[in-house]
């Protein structure tokens, strides 16, 4: 019944969206039902912990404490993202940011496009992350793909179709190869009794017998669904779509982009992984995984340390985390495994932050080029200046910030894993990123005073940052004990201890 | 089972044939129809093994790939090169004879890779037609890299996806049928996205050469 009404909400807020005829009924839809949404993640949290697993329909949906992890997060993400997009897309449509020559029932137009794709974005999320069937996550993933293009398309300009061909071209080709490994997968499991039923691509159902699945395709299929997925998730070298996309949509798609999203394409390895690796042993999908988040978190670091470009910088911040996020999966283990949730929680409010504050001096600006904004956020938005260089902080991986426990205990994990080549690439990266990013955005934020006119308040935007700001705060120093819980239940369905 | 085999084979081999004739093709229209008749023989493949298998899901996923693949998408896709007005030819970049040295190479490489999940003790209808499945995802690959149309690159995409449909139904007589629907629904509405995109690069740039969408760097 749970399940049911988590997936129904965003549905119902797309379908409100979808027929409102004023724009303030579509803020409410979305609003309201990401609220709904959020509270019914929790409630689902709630249960996983009671219950260990929840699942309906004959197991046809199923969660475990990693699927209400993943719900959690893209719900939160979701709701703050809503209300900051109020602000964001009034402001546009005053300003003629949705393109001046549009009469009013063409910018509603517009806005109802995005009203109603980003509810549908959520909800195919959600619905991978709580399908069992490994054939059904994989058409929820490529939903998610059918979703946002025309998010990334938004603006309409010459770049954002250049961005969206990529996303799409790239992203079809990735999925394609996950299908690929998902068929491997399946015939892996054929002799399997029951094989030929519905529940032959069952993930409950396969990893119980995960030992008897044949070897050699299962070594295929997890090569072809890293590649895969690991498009989806921005792993180098297929990383080339996500730095157009990011700086291309609305700002608000983009952080749900960078973090629910990003969240939902490790999900799809981490199912994988927990398969291959039962089937296998560990050091098969291991070495793999190592390998492609050392290329990304390396790749990323050229990139950060020369961009000009601020949205950029923040997407190849992102391929970055990835990165690390993969290594902290290919490390395994309890250590691992516990580090690679945090690292997710954390990172999903302090780049949603950074996202949505970056595109506060964005929209202000009129720009993202460092260059011409040279220093002059903290005399003209002082709230957001102070938001940015806290998040900043906090996704380079400074203390007291959560990035930063998260990070140590990967990096723990390396060494006592006997990894040391990666231990020692993983802070050599870090350390490129780390200086790249704090030089431009201090540069950005922190200058010489201009006489920049001060920006007016904007009440949706700076609730939205502060409500993430506090979050971000708080979560450095105490997670709430039930959060801890299921972030730790999450590891445990990563690691099998 | 022996008559099965071999209508499987014959029809494996005319798939093959018109995924190398896409490669040497030069006029969009023309793609778009060849594209049709292998998803045809594809659900012909299918209809076979269904009826000798006794397995009635597979005609399902055989009548669906008529109904996506055969009709509505080159349907689409007629509209809108009708819609676009073009009629021009397709360029590749590397020239016809070099493409179709290579599309045989790859062909190789399918053979070689299906080779790996031969089982000669479980007798099945699959062995050739898994070889060309793979041939066809890698040949599809080829011709997505090779084309700078936009809309060709869609149809090699959609050939590509064609050797996965292939490669599942020879592997294991195809997905458990819900994944079967999902997919095909995918595939329908990425047809109608991409074509929806296809027209907007078309109007913005008056035309759908991607090669010229290179203004994002770095």
């Amino acid at each position: 019944m749970l399940l049911i009404l988590i997936l129904s909400v965003p549905v119902f807020a797309a379908g409100a969206s979808f027929f409102a005829r004023r724009r303030t009924t579509m803020e409410a839809a979305n609003v309201i039902g990401f609220g709904a949404l959020f509270l019914l993640a929790v409630a689902l949290g709630a249960r996983v912990l009671a219950e260990g697993t929840v699942s309906l329909a004959n197991g046809f949906f199923y969660a475990d404490a990693l699927s209400a992890l993943v719900i959690l997060l893209a719900a939160s993400v979701a709701v703050v993202c809503s209300c900051y997009a109020i602000g964001y897309l009034r402001d546009d449509q005053q300003s003629g940011g949705l393109g001046d020559r549009f009469s009013h029932s063409q910018q509603l137009a517009q806005l109802r496009m995005y009203y109603t794709l980003t509810p549908l974005l959520v909800f195919s999320m959600i619905f991978m992350a709580m399908a069992n069937n490994l054939g059904v996550m994989w058409a929820a993933m490529e939903a998610t793909t059918l979703t946002s293009i025309f998010l990334v398309t938004f603006y309409g300009k010459v770049t954002s179709l250049e961005a969206a061909w990529k996303y799409a071209i790239l992203g079809g080709v990735g999925l394609s190869m996950a299908l690929f490994g998902t068929v491997v997968a399946y015939y892996a499991g054929h002799s399997l009794p029951g094989s030929e039923s519905l529940s032959g691509l069952n993930w409950s159902v396969l990893v119980q017998h995960a030992a008897q699945l044949d070897k050699t395709s299962m070594r295929l299929a997890f090569v072809l669904v890293l590649l895969g997925y690991g498009t989806k998730a921005g792993l180098a070298p297929m990383h080339t779509w996500k730095p157009d996309a990011y700086s291309e949509a609305p700002v608000p798609s983009t952080a749900i982009l960078s973090t629910a999203l990003l969240n939902c394409a490790l999900y799809c390895l981490i199912r994988f992984y927990i398969l291959t690796s039962r089937c296998l042993g560990p050091e098969y999908p291991g070495r793999l995984l190592l390998l492609f988040g050392l290329l990304s978190m390396g790749i990323a670091v050229p990139f950060v340390l020369v961009q000009k470009n601020f949205r950029r910088l923040l997407a190849y911040s992102t391929i970055d985390h990835s990165g690390i996020m993969v290594i902290a999966l290919g490390l395994g283990g309890a250590m691992g495994s516990l580090g690679l949730m945090l690292h997710m929680t954390f990172h999903s409010i302090a780049k949603s932050l950074l996202f949505l504050s970056a595109g506060n001096v964005y929209q202000y600006f009129r720009t993202d080029r460092f260059a011409k904004i040279n220093g002059s956020v903290m005399a003209a938005m002082p709230l957001t200046g102070v938001v940015l260089f806290m998040a900043m902080l906090a996704i380079i991986g400074m203390p007291p910030f959560g990035l930063f426990q998260s990070e140590f205990l990967i990096l723990r994990a390396a060494f006592s894993g006997e990894h040391i080549l990666t231990g020692v690439l993983f802070v050599l990266f870090s350390t490129g990123v780390f200086t790249g990013v704090l030089l431009l955005l201090v540069g950005m934020i922190l200058g010489p005073a201009q006489d920049t006119p001060v920006a007016p308040r904007r009440p949706w935007r700076d609730g939205s940052l502060l409500a993430l700001a506090v979050a971000l705060v708080t979560v450095g120093f105490w997670i709430p004990a039930p959060l801890l819980a299921l972030i730790r239940g999450a590891a445990q369905v990563v690691s099998g201890q | 089972m022996q008559l099965g085999d071999r209508i499987v084979t014959l029809m494996a081999a005319l798939v093959l044939v018109l995924q190398i004739a896409m490669v040497a093709q030069r006029w969009i229209s023309i793609h778009i129809r060849i594209f049709a008749a292998q998803s045809f023989f594809l659900a012909a493949i299918a209809a076979t093994i269904a009826w000798f298998n006794h397995a009635p899901h597979i005609f399902v996923a055989a009548v669906l790939t008529i109904v996506v693949k055969v009709i509505l998408v080159p349907v689409i896709f007629e509209r809108l090169i009708e819609r676009m007005k073009i009629h021009e030819e397709i360029e590749p970049l590397l020239n016809v004879p070099i493409s179709l040295v290579i599309s045989g190479g790859l062909t190789l490489v399918g053979y070689v890779i299906a080779e790996s999940f031969y089982r000669p003790e479980e007798p099945g209808l699959g062995h050739n037609a898994l070889a060309v499945a793979i041939s066809l995802f890698l040949i599809g690959f080829f011709n997505m890299i090779n084309r700078r149309k936009a809309l060709t690159q869609v149809l090699a995409l959609l050939s590509l996806e064609n050797g996965l449909f292939l490669a599942a139904i020879s592997l294991t007589y195809g997905m458990p049928l819900i994944v079967e629907l999902g997919v095909f629904f995918d595939v329908l509405v990425a047809a109608m996205v991409l074509g929806i995109l296809i027209y907007r690069i078309r109007e913005t740039f008056a035309s759908m050469d991607v090669s010229r969408l290179r203004k994002l760097r770095g």
